[in-house]
């Protein structure tokens, strides 16, 4: 039984409580973003032939224990790279590239980092062609390759997608690993997909022999979500049509203990075949189950559970069965906004962020052609949909100041010097990475950033294995209006993100926080004043506020380190 | 039709001076509005934003103006009406008033007011409309006087700098000791509390006592939540008048241009809530008037001694230093949806030259601000007299029981007293002085029956002169003859 059975609802109920029925968007802010990877320091390529025309990963992860997150790049051919965030609030970006560390491997599709055991230090998964890695968090942004002393077989795939989750009673993660095309099968590449891959753990403190997803059909990006909000987080996989032979998006049903089931026709999954190269989830329409973002080549889709009498429920579960309002609110993004272009776009990560701390969140979507697919468009800019009252997406990237023409490929979109507005990372295909800071309503680099909406950073903590809540859900109430969040690892386009969950909240200057912990236990309404950062934890019913590091660190772009002082 | 003539009125030609030619029939309170920009460019000059201010304080606006919310509510965020139709005005849930001044009126515009003038403040979330005063639904409120108001909010100002750098201190320390480091947070005398940094960047704040833990010190409101004469105005004007300033209910925080759907757009500009920021904040702190009788002017004397031996003065502290007098708006502290520093060129009012020889300055050369109180929030009552603690539901996070030490300052011009303006006597307001304050009514219990007379008359003492100075707004008023409270009350 469903925890919180929905049937037939209308789109319209449960709206953003509170600015439900708002006219159209008219001047809703767009913040100015700039791009500082040159200043910061980073130059950073994804590189390499057919096998690295997807993937181009970057996770964005505290491995210092300052607060601020470093990045990690995967390099295709060239050596992935982790660049320590030297960055304080309302100064320039300011990384330093660490040198000597086991994370510098070739063939780096993508990484997500994950405290896999719980002692308070991000872990790294790696995403290879040939060979992935679980690298174990020693603090001091220092690492070590742990696929033997926790069991991870890593395998020989092209592996292009991730998700972990803690499933039910489990005191180690499970691992979902994504797998484009079995390169090696006669015939390669069309209709070889290779299988996808589960790792569950074995014990405490490691994982056991890997098992198949089958069938596998080119998936690049794959997301643990509770989409019924049942307790269960079930594994969304976006596939790409490309390769496939009978394939399409697929829904795994993992029931703790059993074996792994797809969901089925008869269970009211629709069948969908689209380029599948990214996933962002978000609760948009504030009933409290999260819409899909699926991108793709030409029209990108937002799922959102189907509301058609007969359709949204089969018995008395809740089905999944999706309809797509990506049209209806704006999001299709289908081709490049410039240009006067015609030819289709090719998306490949999508996050849902609030840029602008309005309190509607926003979507980020790097976009790039392939390589050189002539039917698709060559000057194929990443677009930043603004969000609204209205739940309709504008295109703000140009007013923003982010359009560029490099591949893009994988991205986050994270507050990398913590002053309270979301900035964005994009890895490029044969171009440097970009590193946009968001000025905020500020204009210029020389003014600094100015503040918009009110905005919280939050970060979660609970005793046990799963000691930040991956699988949690978030809820910030703002006046009338509530905001959910679930606490993933996944989706996007190989890259992801972990640390502070960063919401806007508009014109609220106080906001209630509560948490439904991944056991399904609610924790208590907590309140907070915006625009601070604040730990909650489980049971607790104040938050710890947190401050970042504000004195600036010396030595701008100071090149390469090899010894990071550690703060834990 | 009456958007075609509202429509033709915004049309119509300016005058010479920039005031708009008037139309026969027009009947906006408000007809000319002012940009923000245009006061930082000095154009009009401050005399003319404070006239302006004060104008926008008493105006009566009509629904021409855009008075009326038909389809938002009271609450501080911008928040959609969940119920049907309503009225224009509702006593309750509002809007409730078509000025200001409707409320704040004693003893002259920007004072106080009646019982009958008490406001329903709604929970920040509210979604609906009440038609009921009861205690579980809204917060009953007196209307307070705004005089002073300018320094309580530069106090408040230079308090709250001074707290977060001591948190930043703390901090500092305690990531290059990497050991804890506590800092007593007291600042103009004022103790609230201790806070605790961990070299981790966290700190604690359990033992911050009378202010949020972020903190700022919020000078309005009776809660002390209220973190600037801006963000309270902005949101009076929606929740009393339906008058919605465009920094927070226009297009860039709900996206649309009249989010209240009454057909107005742009009721009240960035420029219109500067002036009228400013008046406020122009508004003379009040003084003091010795009785004419030497009985009473002995009594008052003696009063104001007794009222620092018992106990009274440690929370309404006499004066509170100051460093500057200049008032820059807007200020350096407002959340979103309230003009902010950098948002807008700073405007600058001077008051020194304004209230000349109103304030004192002590051996450092700090203005003295005698607003009697020290902008803290204290447990006002037990369980033995829960009379403060009517309320059922929490205003802006701050417990039933507690409220910020109320300015005493004008007290002798402004009964009824109490949050709720439900208590006719000082006496009888001391007489429910409850928790952290029931020391000190007890000391005025057992006082003789000659000290307790006299500590009312140093109150009555306390009194409102809205021409002091020179911040009326307007042309500069001879002086009015100070009217004390007793008098008040017969004034036609």
């Amino acid at each position: 039984m469903s925890r919180a059975p929905r049937l037939a609802a209308t789109l319209a109920v449960g709206l953003l409580a509170g600015l439900a029925g708002a006219g159209p968007a008219s001047a809703l802010d767009v913040p100015r973003f700039v791009d500082e990877a040159a200043v910061a320091g980073i130059e950073h390529r994804y590189t390499g032939g057919w096998e690295h025309f997807v993937g181009g990963g970057v996770a964005a992860f505290d491995c210092s224990g300052d607060g601020f997150p470093e990045l990690y790049f995967a390099g295709g051919t060239d050596p992935a790279a982790l660049y320590l965030n030297r960055s304080r609030p309302g100064r320039p970006f300011d990384f330093a590239e660490v040198g000597d560390t086991p994370l510098d491997l070739t063939g780096v599709t993508g990484a997500y980092p994950l405290d896999v055991d719980g002692d308070g230090v991000q872990d790294l998964i790696v995403l290879r062609v040939g060979g992935n890695a679980v690298f174990r968090g020693l603090g001091g942004c220092r690492f070590e390759l742990a696929n033997e002393v926790w069991r991870f077989e890593p395998g020989d795939e092209w592996s292009t997608a991730a998700s972990a989750i803690w499933e039910a009673e489990a005191r180690w993660p499970t691992i979902a690993i994504g797998n484009y095309v079995d390169r090696r099968a006669p015939g390669a590449p069309f209709g070889t997909c290779h299988d996808n891959h589960l790792h569950r753990p074995d014990g405490e403190d490691g994982w056991g022999p890997r098992r198949l997803l089958r069938p596998g059909y080119c998936a690049l990006s794959m997301l643990f979500s509770d989409w019924n909000r049942d307790g269960v987080p079930d594994l969304r996989v976006s596939n790409d049509r490309q390769y496939y032979r009978g394939g399409e998006e697929q829904l795994w049903r993992l029931p703790p203990g059993a074996s792994p089931t797809l969901y089925s026709r008869a269970q009211g999954w629709r069948e969908l075949k689209i380029w599948g190269m990214g996933i962002a989830a978000q609760d948009l329409t504030g009933d409290g189950y999260p819409e899909y973002f699926l991108t793709s080549m030409a029209d990108n889709k937002l799922q959102t559970l189907a509301r058609e009498e007969g359709f949204g429920a089969v018995g008395s579960e809740l089905a999944p069965a999706y309809e797509d309002i990506a049209f209806r609110l704006g999001a299709t993004v289908h081709r490049p906004y410039v240009d006067g272009e015609t030819m289709p776009s090719t998306a490949w990560h999508a996050e849902f962020a609030d840029v602008n701390n309005d309190g509607f969140p926003d979507l980020f979507v790097a976009k790039g052609n392939v390589e050189g697919m002539v039917d698709f468009a060559r000057r194929d800019p990443n677009n930043l949909l603004i969000g609204g009252p209205d739940l309709e997406f504008v295109e703000g990237a140009p007013q923003a100041g982010v359009v560029t023409f490099a591949r893009a490929r994988g991205a986050v979109a994270t507050d990398l010097d913590l002053d309270g507005l979301v900035d964005l990372v994009v890895v490029n295909r044969e171009a440097p990475a970009e590193v946009w800071r968001n000025l905020g309503a500020g204009g210029t680099v020389p003014d600094g950033p100015r503040a918009m909406g009110n905005w919280v950073g939050l970060r979660l903590e609970q005793k046990g294995p799963n000691r930040h809540a991956i699988g949690a859900w978030v809820e910030v109430r703002a006046g009338a209006h509530v905001q959910r969040r679930e606490i993933t690892v996944g989706g996007g386009h190989a890259s992801g993100r972990a640390g502070w969950i960063h919401l806007g909240v508009g014109t609220a200057e106080r906001v209630e926080v509560r948490v439904q912990w991944p056991d399904g236990q609610w924790g208590p309404w907590v309140r907070a004043f915006a625009n601070h950062f604040m730990l909650i934890r489980r049971l607790e019913e104040r938050p710890v506020y947190w401050f970042p590091e504000t004195a600036p660190v010396g030595g701008q772009g100071a090149g390469q380190v090899t010894a990071v002082p550690d703060e834990e | 039709m009456a958007a075609v003539l509202a429509a033709s009125f915004l049309a119509a030609p300016a005058a010479a001076a920039g005031e708009p030619a008037p139309v026969p029939g027009d009947e906006r309170a408000v007809t000319r509005h002012l940009a923000h920009g245009d006061i930082a460019a000095g154009d009009p000059d401050m005399e003319a934003v404070l006239a302006h201010g004060r104008m926008l304080f008493e105006a009566r606006f009509t629904v021409e103006d855009g008075a009326g919310r038909p389809a938002a509510t009271a609450a501080e965020i911008p928040t959609r009406r969940r119920t049907g139709d309503q009225p224009l005005y509702l006593r309750t849930s509002g809007p409730d008033a078509t000025a200001c001044a409707g409320c704040h009126n004693q003893p002259d515009t920007g004072g106080a007011g009646d019982f009958v003038a008490n406001a329903f403040v709604a929970p920040q979330d509210i979604e609906w409309d009440f038609e009921s005063v009861t205690p579980d639904l809204s917060m009953e409120r007196g209307t307070t006087h705004m005089f002073g108001s300018g320094l309580l909010e530069l106090v408040a100002r230079e308090m709250t700098a001074d707290l977060h750098a001591l948190r930043a201190e703390a901090l500092a320390e305690a990531r290059a000791t990497g050991a804890p480091a506590s800092r007593d947070l007291v600042t103009k005398g004022v103790d609230f509390g201790t806070i605790t940094a961990t070299p981790d960047g966290y700190v604690d704040v359990g033992a911050v006592e009378g202010v949020h833990p972020d903190l700022i010190v919020k000078p309005f409101g009776q809660k002390a939540s209220s973190i600037s004469l801006r963000r309270f105005t902005v949101t009076a004007y929606n929740s009393h008048h339906g008058m919605q300033p465009v920094e927070r209910f226009g297009a860039r925080w709900t996206g649309t241009d009249d989010f209240d759907e009454d057909g107005r757009t742009a009721e009240l500009t960035e420029g219109d809530i500067t002036a009228a920021v400013l008046w406020q904040a122009s508004l003379p702190p009040p003084g003091r008037t010795a009785p004419d009788h030497p009985v009473l002017r002995e009594a008052a004397r003696r009063g104001e001694a007794v009222f620092a031996e018992i106990g009274c003065a440690s929370c309404h502290r006499p004066t509170l230093p100051l460093d500057s007098l200049v008032f820059t708006e807007p200020g350096s502290f407002n959340p979103a949806g309230t003009l902010r520093a950098g948002e807008a060129a700073p405007v600058s009012l001077d008051l020194a030259g304004r209230f000349e020889g109103l304030l004192e300055r002590d051996a450092e050369g700090r203005w003295l601000v005698p607003a009697f109180t020290d902008l803290k929030r204290h447990v006002i009552a037990d369980a033995e007299d829960a009379f403060f603690a009517n309320e059922l539901i929490t205003q802006d996070f701050v417990p039933r029981d507690r409220f910020r030490t109320a300015p005493l300052w004008g007290v002798g011009s402004t009964a009824p007293y109490g949050h709720r303006g439900d208590l006719t006597t000082l006496a009888g307001s001391i007489g429910h002085h409850a928790g952290d304050a029931r020391p000190a009514r007890e000391a005025f219990e057992a006082l003789s029956d000659a000290d307790r007379g006299a500590l009312i008359e140093f109150l009555e003492t306390l009194t409102i002169d809205p021409a002091a100075g020179a911040g009326s707004g307007g042309p500069a008023a001879a002086p009015v003859e100070v009217t004390p409270r007793r008098q008040a009350a017969a004034r036609p």
